[in-house]
């Protein structure tokens, strides 16, 4: 790959990075640019209290100083302290942070597993009864919506038959250690991971099918065939890797979303994770954890995209040519 | 495809077999753990910093205060002092501490520690402290005696329910480093000390061994925070909690009908109102017609409170009558017959009378200009009552013929709103505190929002100079029965002159299991919630059912009831059965730390399938790699 054709694409991401890390600043304020009257209302607070706070807060002075007061802590890679906990942000997100990456990434890795295998499956014999029943049961979870889903399992599988705890991340209160803190995990993380596996297995299944569709007729695939090579051998080594392409780049992309968590599952399992700290910061506001939280989702997708772009350019030669 | 097909299959087997139902190893010397549920996690455990309701029951817990709140009325009793004295006409207090008070660290608790407390928090003004101690000055006479003096009268005093914190952890710590400390020392005074919390997950709290109190025999209190209000409905039926708060109100028929269970729908003086724009602020653009104290009574007398206490509040908490100033409902006095019950002629005959006719015929009166009379309806979002109340309002005043358009906002939005004076009607709703100064000093017309950059309280955007006259007088008046016979007149005038309806008193769902832990106190009695109240006097009247009573210092057995509280059969308690008060102790739902066969077994099975998998997989493409 050249190297003019990598820092492209990296300045490119620099750059998208640094116009996110200006227009986050404005867009939480949009609404209203000043919540330290709402969050202690009824607090019983003297106007001075109010004053000190929003001094604390960095609300006082024009937008304008605001803003350079932001910039100047942010490049400093400071990202300031939360309205509610006074925590800084960093602590509150990192703390965050490990539930997520558990719960999206895993349920990302297994729909990505098992959505690619059953597309293959159901692409490589169309029209047979695996392709109609794998595409049946993924156009089927793919537009059940993910909260219902999950609501659906809890009630039968926590409630009707309480195989599994009602939520959490571990058990309440627990002290466990090592490898029994871990399959306490995994025990409260199952649910919510195969709700999400499975509201994710359509998209791969569904584009990983199309894109074999699209190959199977390839004039290529007839050569290997004449070759004599067997049906098994020219899917792997000759339809499959060449449908990949599109897959790898939405498979990437979703990692980038990893991050973002997943709001609605998180909140039906109490799930202490990236999603349940977004909306508690969208109903505070609490500007510096929303600033914290937009800068990590628009990191890592500016990440994931490079990755996608650095990817296809291995991948496809035509890519890095141009 | 078959060994894939095998693969998946495994893989799901693998990950069904971690749910396997798990039997407790409830090993003899397990701490005796007690879970509560709720869907609020703590903002800060830091008492310079936190303000929601779920840090209000850890210092509860954790600072004993120099004075208690009785569970009953919230009468003032012993806490760290044990007497008081009264001197200057009024104004100075010298209490006399418990003898060999000890922090949970094994350090004195001493007079120096209440001076301290109240001293530092005074001039530093912190947020939980400072509208209490004020005015007051404290000096440490010697070990046991604390002498604290107010520069004007001070009805609250003898009083002191401020948290009193550890002078020796404290004292190093700056005021500039003081909003950043995480508070996580655990150094108590109170029956718990707070010893861990994980953010969004839960908050553990140890017993005090040095705690003057009751030992009510349990060790651990765990607080589990919940995102999903059925789903912690379904851990406490299932026994993973041993009590809930705040679930909704669709669930408690389902929990009533659980014989282990009792619900308790508490009130302690929170309520929902509707509010009119009186524009005393002189900003925004209110509806002038508002300004008519008659257009504002046809509009109250329009309501029909019965309907949405049956309807939306599904009958539980009460209706509303005046503005609740206290968590002791005893200061609202009865209205008579000015409580505008639904009276829809009544409403009309006041607009007419006030010259609102419908002059054109489309069911919509006209104001004496001739403009519709049309009022703008802000609705919260983050209220799940606000849109069933809106419906039925508008549908009301539509009935008298006053229309009305609604926007829907969050309350950062209708906070905006309110202080700009940007409308004409909102319903919102606020909480008191048990001294009722506060929520009255609210509605003063210091506290109207005359510019948006100073925003008061006061969002009835009302004030009337004989409101104002009585709060002052109330202030310093130190004959309580004077005090409330002046808070009285205040509510009567509030009631009949301001723009406020007062809807719904609103209550605390709690609802406990009745098999593990007896003697859930309310707090006022028989009307109150059990948890997270005042001064949450609940826990040290616990005990666990079927252990040995504790045995006190003294060789004798403590009742279950300590000595101030009250086991009264309570009126407000919904649930069905009470007959349903004990069971055979049943092990439940303990936390058993994650050892369990069932996950074990299928970890293994998972990791053997996908590992053993992946292994024949990797063989098999070598050996097609080998063939082509």
């Amino acid at each position: 790959m050249r190297a003019r054709f990598v820092a492209g694409k990296v300045f490119g991401a620099l750059g998208t990075f640094v116009f996110v890390l200006v227009f986050n600043f404005f867009l939480f304020r949009v609404v209203n640019d000043d919540p330290t009257g709402k969050l202690f209302r009824g607090r019983n607070l003297s106007q001075a209290q109010l004053d000190r706070r929003r001094q604390e807060f960095n609300l006082d002075g024009t937008k304008f100083e605001q803003f350079l007061a932001y910039l100047k802590q942010t490049v400093s890679g400071n990202l300031g302290d939360s309205f509610l906990s006074r925590r800084p942000v960093t602590t509150e997100i990192r703390e965050a942070l490990w539930p997520t990456i558990a719960l999206v990434g895993t349920s990302t890795i297994l729909s990505m597993l098992i959505g690619i295998m059953l597309g293959i499956a159901a692409g490589w014999r169309r029209r047979s009864k695996v392709d109609v029943g794998a595409t049946s049961f993924a156009m089927f979870t793919y537009s059940v919506p993910d909260f219902w889903l999950g609501m659906v399992l809890l009630a039968f599988f926590a409630v009707r038959w309480p195989w599994f705890p009602t939520g959490g991340f571990e058990d309440a209160g627990s002290t466990a250690t090592g490898l029994s803190a871990l399959l306490d995990q995994a025990h409260h993380m199952a649910l919510p991971c195969i709700t999400l596996t499975l509201a994710y297995i359509g998209e791969y299944m569904i584009v990983m099918r199309s894109s074999l569709l699209d190959t199977v007729n390839e004039d290529f695939l007839q050569l290997a065939r004449a070759k004599g090579l067997r049906d098994v051998a020219v899917r792997r080594r000759h339809a499959v890797p060449n449908a990949l392409l599109p897959v790898v780049s939405l498979s990437a992309l979703n990692f980038g979303y990893v991050l973002s968590g997943a709001i609605a599952v998180e909140s039906i399992y109490s799930w202490p994770g990236i999603g349940q700290a977004t909306l508690e910061a969208i109903r505070g506001p609490d500007f510096p954890m929303l600033q914290g939280l937009f800068l990590l989702f628009s990191a890592s997708m500016i990440i994931a995209n490079l990755a996608v772009d650095l990817l296809y350019g291995l991948l496809d030669p035509r890519v890095r040519g141009r | 495809m078959k060994l894939r097909r095998i693969l998946g299959a495994g893989a799901i087997a693998g990950l069904v077999l971690i749910g396997i139902p798990t039997t407790p190893a409830a090993a003899q010397d397990d701490p005796v753990t007690m879970t509560i549920g709720l869907l609020q996690d703590m903002s800060s455990p830091n008492v310079t910093v936190g303000y929601l309701v779920p840090e209000f029951e850890v210092w509860n817990l954790q600072y004993a205060t120099l004075t208690s709140k009785a569970a009953d009325d919230f009468s003032t009793i012993p806490g760290l002092a044990e007497s008081w004295v009264e001197s200057n006409g009024g104004l100075t207090y010298t209490y006399t501490l418990r003898e060999g008070l000890k922090w949970s660290d094994g350090e004195p608790i001493t007079a120096d520690d209440i001076a301290y407390t109240i001293n530092r928090s005074r001039d530093e003004e912190w947020y939980n402290h400072f509208s209490t101690v004020e005015n007051l000055d404290a000096v440490a006479i010697d070990e046991r005696t604390v002498e604290i003096t107010s520069s004007v009268p001070d009805p609250k005093l003898p009083t002191m329910d401020v948290y009193i914190v550890p002078k020796h952890i404290y004292e190093p710590i700056s005021f500039d480093d003081l909003e950043s400390y995480e508070a996580l020392d655990g150094v108590a005074s109170g029956p718990y000390s707070l010893t861990e919390w994980r953010s969004g997950q839960d908050w553990t709290m140890v017993k005090n061994p040095n705690y003057y109190g009751r030992d009510n025999g349990i060790d651990r209190i765990v607080y589990r925070v919940f995102s999903n209000a059925d789903a912690m409905v379904a851990a406490l039926q299932r026994g993973e909690i041993d009590a809930a708060h705040n679930f909704n109100a669709s669930s408690v028929e389902q929990l009533q009908n659980d014989e282990n269970v009792t619900v308790v729908a508490g009130l302690q003086g929170g309520f929902t109102e509707l509010a009119l724009n009186g524009m005393a602020g002189g900003i925004g653009d209110g509806n002038p017609a508002l300004q008519n104290i008659d257009v504002r009574h046809a509009i109250f007398y329009a309501i029909d409170r019965n309907v949405l206490f049956d309807r939306v509040a599904l009958g539980l908490g009460s209706v509303g009558t005046t503005l609740s100033p206290s968590a002791d409902p005893s200061w609202i006095p009865d209205l008579g017959d000015e409580g505008f019950a639904y009276d829809p002629e009544r409403s009309a005959a006041l607009l007419e009378g006030a010259g609102y006719v419908d002059s054109d015929g489309d069911g919509i009166r006209e104001t004496p200009d001739g403009d519709p009379l049309v009022l703008r309806y802000i609705v919260r979002s983050e209220s799940t009552d606000a849109a069933p109340i809106a419906e039925f309002i508008t549908g009301w005043l539509e009935a008298v013929g006053i229309g009305t358009e609604t926007t829907v906002m969050d309350d950062t939005q209708l906070y905006d709103a309110q202080v700009g004076g940007l409308y004409d009607m909102f319903v919102w709703g606020w909480t008191p505190y048990v001294d009722p100064d506060p929520m009255l000093s609210y509605f003063t017309c210091d506290q109207v929002t005359y510019d948006v950059e100073e925003a008061g309280y006061n969002d009835a955007n009302w004030c009337d100079p004989a409101y104002d006259e009585l709060y002052q007088q109330q202030r310093v008046e130190l004959d309580s029965a004077k005090r409330r016979e002046i808070v009285a007149q205040m509510l009567r005038l509030f009631n009949t002159e301001s723009t406020y309806l007062v809807l719904l008193q609103d209550p605390d769902l709690q609802a406990y299991r009745t098999d593990r832990f007896e003697g859930w106190l309310q707090q006022p009695a028989n009307t109150g919630p059990v948890l997270f109240t005042n001064s949450s006097p609940t826990y040290e009247n616990l005990s666990v059912i079927g252990a040995e009573p504790p045995v006190t210092d003294d060789g004798a057995t403590e009742g279950t009831t300590a000595p101030d509280a009250t086991t009264a059969p309570d009126a407000t308690t919904v649930d069905g059965d009470s007959a349903a008060t004990t069971v055979a102790p049943v092990p439940a739902g303990e936390d058993d730390g994650g050892s369990n066969t069932g996950v074990i077994v299928g970890i293994i099975v998972a990791i053997l399938v996908v590992g053993g998998g992946g292994f024949f997989l990797a063989k098999r493409r070598g050996s097609a790699d080998d063939r082509e």
